[in-house]
C-alpha cells in the first residue's frame, strides 16, 4: 500500500511541476464510475418515457374512463378496473395478515429472545424465506390455499379466490416484513429500554411504551415498501388462479361472497393484455402499466419521504 | 402501573413479585409473539414438504429416461432438465454481466464520491427502480429491448430470446447489486480510509485499494444475492423469452426457450386440473422443488460472506 | 400511544379502503341490471356464476357474448371465460368444473366422451360459428405461396422431426405429393400444441393421419405433429413469432392471422382443387380446404339455471351467434345451421329433449 501511495504522491508532486491540476486516470474512473450509476437511472428513463409514448393514445382520449373500466374482449372499452380493485383487496387482506403476525414475530426474536441456537435458527430461516422465488410461494398457495383448503377459500370457484391469493401473497411479504420490523427495533438504542426497565416495567410494557413508538416511524414506511411490493407481484397470482381471460363481476354479493369468488389483479391484467395481439392492444397494455407505476411509485416515494423525515438519528 | 409503596405500606415481597395480572398479560403477549415467530418455521417447513411430496411423487410416476431429452416438452412427455437449467443460467449470467458493472459502479460512487446531498437525491431514485414490478421489465423487453436493441445488432435473434430476457432482468437486479454493496463498502470504517489518505493515496486509489478489499466479502455477497434473485425471475422470462409449451435444448442465447421458473409459470396457466395429458402438470413441483433447493444453496452462502464483514468489523 | 393510535389508523383506513372497494365491485356493473334483452328474458332476477373454459380459439367470441349479455340481459350473473385449449377445457367440462366446454373441434368419441359418459355428464354440442386454419409466413417471405397437403405432411408430420431448413422437406414432400421446391431458407415453426383444438383439427383437415399411415408411420404416432417445434397455447405469440425470423411457420385460427394485418403472410391451401387462400367466403362455403366448425358444448343437467339457459339463449340469438362472432373477425354460420343449432337448443333445453349430443 505504501508503494502505491509514494507512487500517487510522486505523481502529485509530477502533476503540480508539469502545470497539470488532476490525474486524468483518476478523473475517468470518477467519470467511469458516475456513468454507471447515470446509465442505470437513464434505462429507468427510457423506461417510463417509451411506456408513457405507448400509452399516451389511450390515457388522452379515455384518461379516467381507462381506469374505470373493467375488462372487455373490444380493446376500445377494456379498462382496468377490476385489476384495480383486485390488487387494493389483496394489499388489505396482506396487511391484516401479514402486519401483525410480521411484527409480532420481530417483536419476539428481536426483543424477546437471546442470542440462542434456536433463535438464530429462525432468524436464518426467516433470512432464507424472504429469498425464495416468488414462483415458489404460489406454488405453496396451490396446493395449501387452492387444493387442500377450497371448501374455506372458495367453494363455488374451486379455491381460486381472493382468499387464497390474499393468504399466498401475505405468507410471501412476511419475511421481508419481520427482518425489516428487527431492523427498526434493532435501532433503538438500549439506553431508552433500560430507563423503562429501572421504573419497573414489564418486557412487553418496555417494548409497547418505548421501544415502539421509537421505532414505529421505521416499521412503518417498512411496511408501506412490503404492501409496494405485494401490489406487483405477478407470478405467484398467476399460479393460484387469478383469472387471465374475461370475466364479469356480478353486483350484489355479500363480502365474503366476493372474497371467495374470482378475482384479478392488476398486474395479472398487464400480463394479459400482453399477451394480445399488439397492434391493437400495445396502447392498453402500456396505460396499464402507466397505472400500476404511478400507483407503486407514489406508494414508495411516499415511504422514502416519510423515512427520510422521520429518521432517527440518537 | 403496579402499586407504588406508599410511605405507609410496608415493602413486603408481594409488592415488590408486582401484580399477578401484568405478569399473566406479560406471558400472554410472550407466547402469541413466540407463536407469529415460529409461523416462519412452520411455513419454511410447509414448503418443503410439500415441494418433496408432490416432486417424489411425480419423480416414481414417470420414468427417469425423460429427465434426459432433447428439450423440455412437457406434452409429450420430455422434461430435459438440462434444458431449463441452461436457460436459467443462461440468464442469470446474462444478467449479471449488466448488473454486475452498473450495481457495484453505482455503489462505489455513491459511497465514496458522492456528496450527502447527491446522496439523498439519487439513492431514492435507485431505490425507485427497485420497486418496479417485473412483469413491467417483460413488456419492457418484449417490445423496446429486443426490437430496438438485440435484434438491431443481432439480426438473427428471434421475437423471443434470453438475450432480451436476461438483459431486463439485469436491469432489475441492479438495485439489489447496488443496495448491498453500497451498504457493505459504507460500512467500512473511516479509519481505514485516512490512513491511506494520510500517506498520499488519491480516492482513486483508496477506493480500489482500500474499500474494495475491505468489502470484498459483502460485495460477492451482493453479486450472489443478485444472482439468486436473476434465478429466481418469472415474469420477464415468460413474457419475453417465449415462455412456450415446449422448449429445444440450446446453449444460444439468441434463441427463444424455457427457464425452470417460465416452465412453473407455463404449465400453471395451462391448466392446473390437467393431469390427464400425462404427467406435465406435476412436473412444476419437481421444477419448483430443484429451484427452492438453488436458491436456497446461494442465499446460505451468501450469508456466509454477508456474516464474515460483520465479524471483522 | 400517539403513534400506535396511528398505527391502529392506518390498519383501519386499509381494511375500510379494502371492504369500500369490495362493495364498490359489487355495484360497479349494478347499472343496466334492468334492461330488456333481445330474447326477451326477465332480466332482473337472474343472479349465479357461469364457467365457461376450453379453446383459445373461440374464447373472444365467448368473451364478447359473456360481455354483451352482462350488458343487455343481466349484469348479476358472474362469468368467467378461459382459453387453456380445447382439450384442457374437455377434462375440465367431463369433470364437472365448467359449465360450457368451448371447442374448436367436436369432442373426441374415443377418448374424451368416454369419461364424461363415465361422470354422469351429458352435454349438447352447438354450432356456432365457423372458422379457417390459416397456415402463414414472414411477409419477406417471397418463395412460398401456396401448400399442398403434401407439403404441409412433410413440413409439419411426424416424420419431419429434425428438419430444420425449407428445403430439407423436399425428398418428403416428393414421397408424398408435395410440390418439391422449398427454398434453401432456415425453418421455424410456431404453432399450437396438443392441448389445442386447433392442432387436433388441423391434423385432420390436412389429412395428416392417413397420409403417415400410408408412409408406414405407426398407429399411435400417425395422429400427431412433429415434437420439434415451439408450442403455444397462446395464438398471439404465435403470431408474434412470425416477426421472428423471415422464414417461420405456423398456424392459427382465421381471425388471428386476419387481425395481424401486415405482420404475417397468409399462405393459400391446395385441398386438390387449386391454391385457395382463406377469406370470409371461402370459408363459409368451405372451398377452403382447412375450414372447420367452432362449437360450445353445454353441461345437460345445467340447463335448469336459469342464468345459464337465458346466456346460451343470447348466445344462440342474432347478437351473439352473428353480431358477436362478425366483430371478433370469424365467419358467422349460413342461416340454416344457425337455425339448426337453434332448434337443437330449444328441444334440449325445452324439456325432454334428444340425449347427449347432436
Amino acid at each position: 500500500m505504501s508503494l502505491v501511495a509514494e507512487a500517487d504522491t510522486r505523481t502529485a508532486v509530477n502533476l503540480a511541476l508539469t502545470g497539470r491540476r488532476r490525474h486524468l486516470g483518476g478523473m475517468l474512473f470518477r467519470f467511469g464510475l458516475l456513468a454507471t450509476l447515470l446509465l442505470a437511472l437513464a434505462i429507468l428513463l427510457v423506461l417510463l418515457v417509451s411506456t408513457l409514448i405507448e400509452a399516451w393514445p389511450v390515457l388522452s382520449t379515455r384518461g379516467w374512463g381507462f381506469v374505470t373500466s373493467d375488462s372487455s374482449s373490444l380493446s376500445e372499452r377494456a379498462g382496468v378496473w377490476q385489476g384495480l380493485v383486485g390488487s387494493l383487496i389483496l394489499v388489505g387482506f396482506v396487511a391484516a395478515i401479514a402486519l401483525p403476525i410480521g411484527v409480532a414475530a420481530a417483536i419476539y426474536l428481536q426483543e424477546y429472545t437471546r442470542d440462542t441456537r434456536t433463535s438464530r435458527i429462525l432468524i436464518a430461516n426467516i433470512r432464507n424465506l424472504a429469498g425464495v422465488p416468488a414462483v415458489v410461494y404460489g406454488i405453496l398457495g396451490l396446493v395449501v390455499f387452492v387444493k387442500a383448503l377450497s371448501a374455506i377459500t372458495g367453494p363455488d370457484s374451486h379455491g381460486r379466490s381472493y382468499i387464497s391469493g390474499g393468504l399466498t401473497l401475505a405468507v410471501l411479504v412476511m419475511p421481508i416484513v419481520i427482518l425489516i420490523t428487527m431492523e427498526a427495533l434493532r435501532a433503538v438504542p438500549p439506553a431508552i429500554r433500560e430507563g423503562a426497565y429501572g421504573v419497573g416495567a414489564t418486557r412487553w410494557e418496555v417494548v409497547r411504551s418505548h421501544v415502539l413508538p421509537n421505532a414505529a416511524p421505521g416499521i412503518f414506511t417498512g411496511a408501506i415498501l412490503a404492501m409496494a411490493r405485494a401490489f406487483g407481484e405477478t407470478a405467484p397470482l398467476l399460479l393460484v388462479g387469478a383469472v387471465t381471460g374475461y370475466f364479469s363481476s356480478a353486483s350484489g354479493r355479500t363480502p365474503l361472497e366476493v372474497l371467495q369468488g374470482p378475482y384479478t389483479a392488476l398486474p395479472t391484467q398487464i400480463f394479459s393484455f400482453a399477451k394480445l395481439p399488439a397492434n391493437e392492444w400495445q396502447p392498453n397494455t402500456a396505460a396499464a402499466i402507466i397505472v400500476l407505476l404511478v400507483a407503486i411509485l407514489l406508494v414508495n416515494f411516499l415511504a422514502i419521504l416519510l423515512r427520510n423525515r422521520y429518521e432517527r438519528t440518537w | 402501573m403496579s402499586a407504588t409503596a406508599t410511605s405507609r405500606q410496608p415493602i413486603t415481597l408481594e409488592v415488590m413479585r408486582g401484580s399477578k395480572r401484568r405478569h399473566r398479560k406479560e406471558r400472554a403477549v410472550r407466547t402469541f409473539f413466540q407463536a407469529a415467530a415460529f409461523l416462519g418455521l412452520v411455513i419454511s417447513i410447509a414448503i418443503v414438504l410439500t415441494l418433496i411430496g408432490e416432486a417424489i411423487r411425480w419423480l416414481f410416476d414417470i420414468q427417469l429416461g425423460w429427465l434426459w431429452t432433447g428439450g423440455w416438452i412437457p406434452r409429450s412427455n420430455q422434461f430435459d432438465l438440462l434444458t431449463i437449467f441452461a436457460g436459467t443460467v443462461m440468464v442469470a449470467v446474462i444478467a449479471m454481466l449488466v448488473a454486475t458493472p452498473l450495481g457495484l459502479g453505482a455503489a462505489a460512487y455513491l459511497s465514496e464520491y458522492a456528496t450527502p446531498r447527491t446522496r439523498r437525491t439519487l439513492k431514492p431514485i435507485l431505490e425507485t427502480l427497485a420497486s418496479i414490478p417485473s412483469v413491467v421489465l417483460g413488456y419492457f423487453a418484449l417490445q423496446v429491448i429486443n426490437p430496438d436493441l438485440v435484434r438491431k445488432i443481432f439480426a438473427s435473434a428471434g421475437t423471443f430470446n434470453y438475450l432480451a430476457a436476461g438483459l431486463a432482468v439485469g436491469i432489475l437486479t441492479i438495485p439489489l447489486v447496488a443496495s448491498v454493496a453500497e451498504d457493505a463498502m459504507h460500512a467500512v470504517p473511516n479509519a481505514l480510509r485516512e490512513g491511506a489518505y494520510g500517506i498520499g493515496a488519491r480516492r482513486m486509489t483508496v477506493t480500489l485499494r482500500v474499500v474494495f478489499p475491505a468489502a470484498v466479502s459483502g460485495i460477492v455477497a451482493s453479486l450472489i444475492l443478485g444472482f439468486s434473485r436473476a434465478v429466481g425471475e418469472t415474469m420477464v422470462v415468460a413474457i419475453a423469452a417465449g415462455a412456450t409449451g415446449s422448449a429445444e435444448r440450446t446453449l444460444n442465447p439468441l434463441d427463444g426457450g424455457q427457464t425452470m421458473t417460465g416452465a412453473i409459470a407455463s404449465l400453471a396457466i395451462g391448466s392446473d386440473q390437467v393431469r390427464g395429458s400425462g404427467f406435465a402438470f406435476d412436473s412444476l413441483y419437481f421444477v419448483g422443488l430443484l429451484l427452492f433447493a438453488l436458491t436456497f444453496l446461494l442465499n446460505v452462502v451468501s450469508e456466509r460472506f454477508v456474516r464474515r464483514v460483520r465479524s471483522r468489523y | 400511544m400517539r403513534n400506535r393510535r396511528k398505527w391502529l389508523a392506518l390498519l383501519a383506513a386499509v381494511a375500510s379502503l379494502s371492504l369500500v372497494a369490495a362493495a364498490c365491485s359489487n355495484d360497479d356493473n349494478g347499472g343496466g341490471s334492468g334492461s330488456t334483452g333481445s330474447s326477451g328474458t326477465t332480466a332482473q332476477d337472474l343472479s349465479g356464476t357461469i364457467t365457461i373454459s376450453g379453446s383459445s380459439t373461440v374464447q373472444p367470441i365467448t368473451s364478447l357474448v359473456a360481455e354483451l349479455f352482462n350488458e343487455d340481459v343481466s349484469s348479476d350473473v358472474s362469468i368467467t371465460v378461459d382459453g387453456p385449449g380445447t382439450g384442457d377445457g374437455f377434462v375440465l367440462f367431463c369433470d364437472g368444473e365448467t359449465d360450457i366446454s368451448d371447442a374448436s373441434r367436436p369432442i373426441d368419441p374415443k377418448e374424451e366422451a368416454p369419461v364424461c359418459q363415465q361422470n354422469g355428464i351429458e352435454y349438447i354440442e352447438l354450432a356456432v360459428a365457423f372458422d379457417g386454419i390459416t397456415v402463414m409466413t414472414n411477409p419477406a417471405n417471397g418463395d412460398v405461396t401456396c401448400l399442398n397437403k403434401g407439403d404441409l405432411y412433410s413440413l409439419f408430420g411426424p416424420e419431419s422431426d429434425g428438419i430444420d431448413t425449407w428445403d430439407g422437406a423436399d425428398s418428403l414432400a416428393q414421397q408424398v405429393g408435395g410440390t418439391d421446391n422449398f427454398p434453401s431458407a432456415p425453418l421455424e415453426i410456431t404453432a399450437p400444441g396438443t392441448e389445442s383444438g386447433t392442432y387436433d383439427a388441423f391434423i385432420e383437415l390436412a389429412g395428416i393421419e392417413d397420409t403417415a399411415l400410408s408412409q408406414g408411420v405407426p398407429e399411435d404416432q400417425a395422429a400427431t405433429l412433429r415434437t420439434d417445434y415451439h408450442s403455444s397455447p397462446d395464438d398471439n405469440a404465435i403470431i408474434t413469432a412470425m416477426e421472428g425470423s423471415d422464414t417461420p411457420l405456423g398456424f392459427v385460427g382465421f381471425a388471428f392471422a386476419e387481425n395481424a394485418g401486415d405482420q404475417v403472410k397468409i399462405l393459400q391451401v391446395d385441398g386438390g382443387d387449386g391454391c385457395i387462400e382463406p377469406t370470409r367466403d371461402t370459408i363459409a362455403d368451405q372451398s377452403y380446404p382447412l375450414s372447420r366448425t367452432l362449437y360450445i358444448y353445454v353441461n345437460k343437467a345445467k340447463v335448469s339455471d336459469p342464468a345459464i339457459k337465458a346466456f346460451v339463449d343470447y348466445y344462440l340469438s342474432d347478437s351473439g351467434i352473428v353480431d358477436a362472432v362478425q366483430q371478433t373477425g370469424y365467419v358467422d354460420l349460413p342461416s340454416d345451421q344457425i337455425e339448426s343449432s337453434r332448434s337443437t337448443w330449444t328441444s334440449a333445453s325445452g324439456g325432454t329433449g334428444a340425449t347427449g349430443s347432436s
